[in-house]
């Protein structure tokens, strides 16, 4: 180390700054490895519980191949002489792609930008530090990481029954697309002073090239034109497991150099802290309505409802699209559908649409727990805002906005069921179903406030409560029926496959008061942190 | 005078800390009151007793003659606090920031904000995740001072704030006294307190060691002497209360205790005195004294209390 101290260049000091990220992401990095090899076995294994023969994985091949969800998983190859591996790269390669680009992503902006505006460069670079060490560091990082995530993909795809060449294929082309995201976050941190932002534009990038990704796979099957001007289509066009060929990763390579390339240019052009972009200011003055707890809740959450409507709105209407190829049939335990496959499909969207909107209610409640421990509450509280006021009202917002959202994927599901099945009943039939969940993720909400209220460290048990209703809902359908009753998702019935009763409605709004009530008691009497 | 805050024997703790041990404050009404103490010795936990925030394990706290935990709602309408380390909203202006606290704070008064604004030379158009240390307290500043109430609690306020901006600060809290407004200023930045303050408590390790006026506290410490005299003098270091003397032909320098000053400088005369300088202790020799030799002063710690009253 000394040796590179000396020399006093702009890579200087790259080594210790290496080892202090490994350190810091000690657990991070190989969380992010391990989770995304594991889902190889884990794809592998839903694949071939969901088809149990060949028959009926040749019948969910077939009925994937249309171009609405080629959009999602395509383009694919090999798939006439159809195995599980088969379909398991056909229809999950783009989930690995997706999981190595964001992990790059959020790496490389958090060991660059991040640290810059949290003023963490500034003590590191008043030291015997080089101009582009940190840079050099974070890549380098990035580079290790998604080298081990290569190594265990590698391995955890043999398991899975893939050849070792094709393992290994699989596992350099998801490397290379995380590679190529490597480098464009290592770009567009460049650009904004704020690692959030940076990281933003990164996966805006991600999901332009997703898009264009999937349109060729909508052009053809195994990719049109349009295929081959997106960094993940080059991944895929390797045709892992049908005719396999390395070259087009050469696309990703040259693409990755090109671009980290320009991330140095761009750093030796601008100041510690600043962005090649100027940040844009904002009114001087409030708008009229923000005057209140509730006001501030809602215009700190506006952002995020936004995004999730339009989130669900897609989902809802590509879910509900599909409604239409589940009418021609597909048995599988894993719908659980019993006799009606349609309603059987309906119901799960129904169902899954709740939870993901019960994600949407932990999210609020642990952005609270943001905002105390960063200071910012204390401001508000030492107004003539009482404690009841402002949980209340941050409450009464994400309650109301956690309802909206339900009945706007509703919607959006009955819309997109309406026009594939060509019956407009079916919007206000599922807009009901899913509102009527409405009770069940008003409780999640209330016993996250009220973990807020009493343990505020611990409010990431919540997580837990919607884990152990997905574990139930999805998997363990066969548990003992007190241990189902634990949970907060399996006591309103499943509509439209199940008829609609009001009695787990009632109790569950009753329930959700009364936990709620305990929670604001629980906040007004602890200390404030931060 | 109903005093504006008054504690008594506050403890808190957090776990195996003890971070308040008995704290008696008081603080009249209309005073500027200096909360002056290391960091650590829990100045900001007094603090957030004092607003409700936290709740003392044990003692009495009064504020604005209510109870700052039961009576919180109240208590604020009539209270504007600035803390040390000031937090925005990330994607809030501060103009957004400062009218949102001001309307919560029941209103604010138009005019006086963007005189404010202009005085702390303050760009409200940033989003709060932009601006540094200094104009977030800024900010915080300027909402505090743009909203009409009695008492203004300020943590450490100017900690991040340049020379220029601290004079700012402090010709603004000087009109608030004119006013007949209570300010709790805490600091460990003596000057500021010094050019400020009525009177002033001075906490350590939980404790208030020394409270009263400064000419008071003074009082109770050493007046330093520099005197040119026609004779060498002698016998010096022998006077009661004397400390430190140093000689050099016919230049002496010595610290004297208060109620020794007049015999040390009798003594002088006979010499004969060419020239004499003397000047008070500074605030940093008074805690220095303090914080340097506790046991001497550590009885005689609550003074200031009761000649003030
Ligand atoms: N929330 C807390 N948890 C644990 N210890 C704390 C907490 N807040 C303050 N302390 C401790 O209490 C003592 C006093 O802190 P503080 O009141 O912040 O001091 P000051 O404001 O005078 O610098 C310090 O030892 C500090 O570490
Ligand atoms: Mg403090």
């Amino acid at each position: 180390m000394s040796a590179t101290m000396t020399r006093g260049g702009a890579l200087t000091g790259t080594g210790i700054l290496l080892g202090l990220a490994l350190r810091r992401d000690r657990i991070k990095l190989p969380a992010w490895t391990l989770i995304i090899a594991l889902f190889v076995p884990y794809f592998a294994t839903v694949a071939a519980r969901t088809n149990p023969t060949p028959e009926a994985l040749r019948r969910t091949m077939d009925m994937m191949d249309v171009p609405m969800l080629r959009l999602f998983t395509g383009p694919s190859y090999g798939t006439g002489d159809l195995t599980v591996q088969r379909y398991l790269i056909a229809v999950y390669f783009v989930e690995f792609l997706l999981g190595a680009a964001l992990m790059n992503i959020l790496l490389i902006a958090r060991h660059t930008r991040a640290e810059e505006q949290s003023g963490r460069a500034e003590l590191i670079r008043a030291a015997v530090v080089g101009r582009h060490a940190p840079l050099t560091a974070a890549l380098l990082l990035s580079v290790i990481t998604t080298a081990v995530l290569a190594g265990l993909m590698t391995v955890t795809a043999i398991g899975a029954g893939l050849p070792a060449g094709s393992a290994l294929l699989f596992a350099v082309a998801t490397a290379a697309t995380g590679l190529v995201f490597a480098g464009v976050t290592a770009v567009s941190v460049q650009l904004t002073e704020h690692a959030r932002a940076a990281a933003g534009i990164a996966g805006g990038v991600l999901g332009v090239v997703w898009v264009i990704r999937g349109a060729g796979a909508v052009q053809d099957t195994e990719g049109g034109g349009l295929t081959w001007l997106s960094p993940l289509g080059w991944s895929q066009l390797t045709r892992v497991l049908a005719d396999e060929r390395w070259w087009p990763l050469g696309l990703s390579a040259a693409l990755t150099a090109v671009l980290v390339t320009a991330a140095y240019a761009l750093a030796a052009r601008r100041d510690l802290g600043a962005g090649v972009v100027a940040t844009r200011s904002g009114p001087a003055s409030a708008p009229g309505w923000l005057r209140s707890p509730a006001a501030l809740s809602l215009r700190l959450q506006r952002s995020s409802i936004l995004w999730w409507s339009g989130s669900l709105v897609a989902g809802g209407l590509v879910f509900g699209a599909l409604a239409g190829s589940m009418r021609d049939g597909l048995a599988t335990d894993f719908l659980d559908a019993g006799p009606d496959v349609l309603s059987g499909y309906l119901s799960l969207m129904v169902v899954g649409m709740s939870f993901i909107v019960g994600i949407f209610a932990i999210l609020a409640v642990t952005r609270l727990r943001t905002e105390e421990v960063r200071g910012r509450i204390a401001p508000l509280l030492t107004t003539p805002t009482s404690r009841w006021a402002w949980l209340g009202s941050s409450l009464l917002v994400t309650a109301a906005a956690a309802v909206t959202l339900l009945a706007l994927s509703g919607l959006a599901l009955g819309a997109g069921a309406a026009l594939s099945l060509g019956d407009g009943g079916y919007v206000g039939e599922l807009t009901g179903a899913v509102l009527a969940r409405a009770p069940e993720i008003l409780l999640l909400l209330a016993i996250t406030l009220a973990l807020y209220g009493f343990a505020p460290r611990a409010v990431a048990v919540a997580w837990a409560v919607l884990a152990y209703g997905g574990f139930v809902r999805f998997w363990a359908t066969d548990l003992p029926a007190a241990l189902k009753a634990l949970s907060l998702f399996d006591h309103i019935p499943r509509m439209p496959i199940e008829g609609f009763t009001p009695t787990p409605l009632v109790t569950l709004t009753v329930l959700a008061a009364g936990v709620t009530l305990l929670g604001l008691y629980g906040f007004r009497r602890r200390d404030l942190d931060g | 005078m109903t005093p504006a805050i008054e504690t008594s024997g506050l403890v808190k703790t957090f776990g195996p800390v003890r971070a308040l041990d008995g704290l008696d404050l008081s603080v009249g009404s209309g005073e500027i009151h200096g909360f002056l103490g290391p960091n650590g010795a829990g100045k900001s936990t007094t603090i957030r007793i004092l607003l409700g925030l936290m709740r003392a394990t044990a003692g009495r706290a009064t504020l604005l003659g209510g109870d700052p935990w039961s009576d919180a709602t109240a208590l604020h309408r009539r209270l504007a606090y600035v803390p040390g380390d000031v937090e925005l909203w990330p994607n809030l202006t501060g103009g957004e920031a400062i009218d949102l606290l001001g309307r919560l704070r029941g209103g604010i008064d138009a005019g006086r904000r963007d005189e404010l604004i202009a005085a702390f030379q303050l760009n409200p158009t940033k989003k709060g995740r932009t601006y540094s240390k200094g104009n977030r307290q800024k900010v915080a500043l300027v909402a505090a001072f743009a909203s009409d109430v009695e008492l203004l609690i300020l943590d450490e306020p100017t900690s991040g704030l340049d020379p220029l901006m601290e004079a700012v600060f402090q010709e603004i809290v000087a009109g608030l006294k004119d006013a007949g407004r209570t300010v709790l200023l805490s600091s460990h930045i003596l000057a500021q307190v010094e050019k400020l303050a009525d009177r002033v408590s001075i906490i350590r390790q939980g404790r208030i060691v020394q409270a009263g006026t400064l000419a008071e506290l003074r009082h109770l410490t050493r007046t330093i002497v520099e005197a040119e005299t026609a004779a060498p003098v002698t016998g010096l270091p022998a006077l009661p209360g004397v400390h430190d003397a140093t000689a050099s032909g016919a230049r002496v320098r010595f610290s004297v205790d208060a109620e020794h000053l007049d015999a040390a400088v009798k003594h002088l005369g006979a010499f004969g005195i060419r020239a004499l300088t003397s000047h008070p202790p500074t605030l940093e020799e008074l805690m220095l004294r303090h914080y340097g030799n506790e046991r001497h002063y550590g009885n005689e710690g609550h003074y200031g209390d009761g000649a003030a009253a």
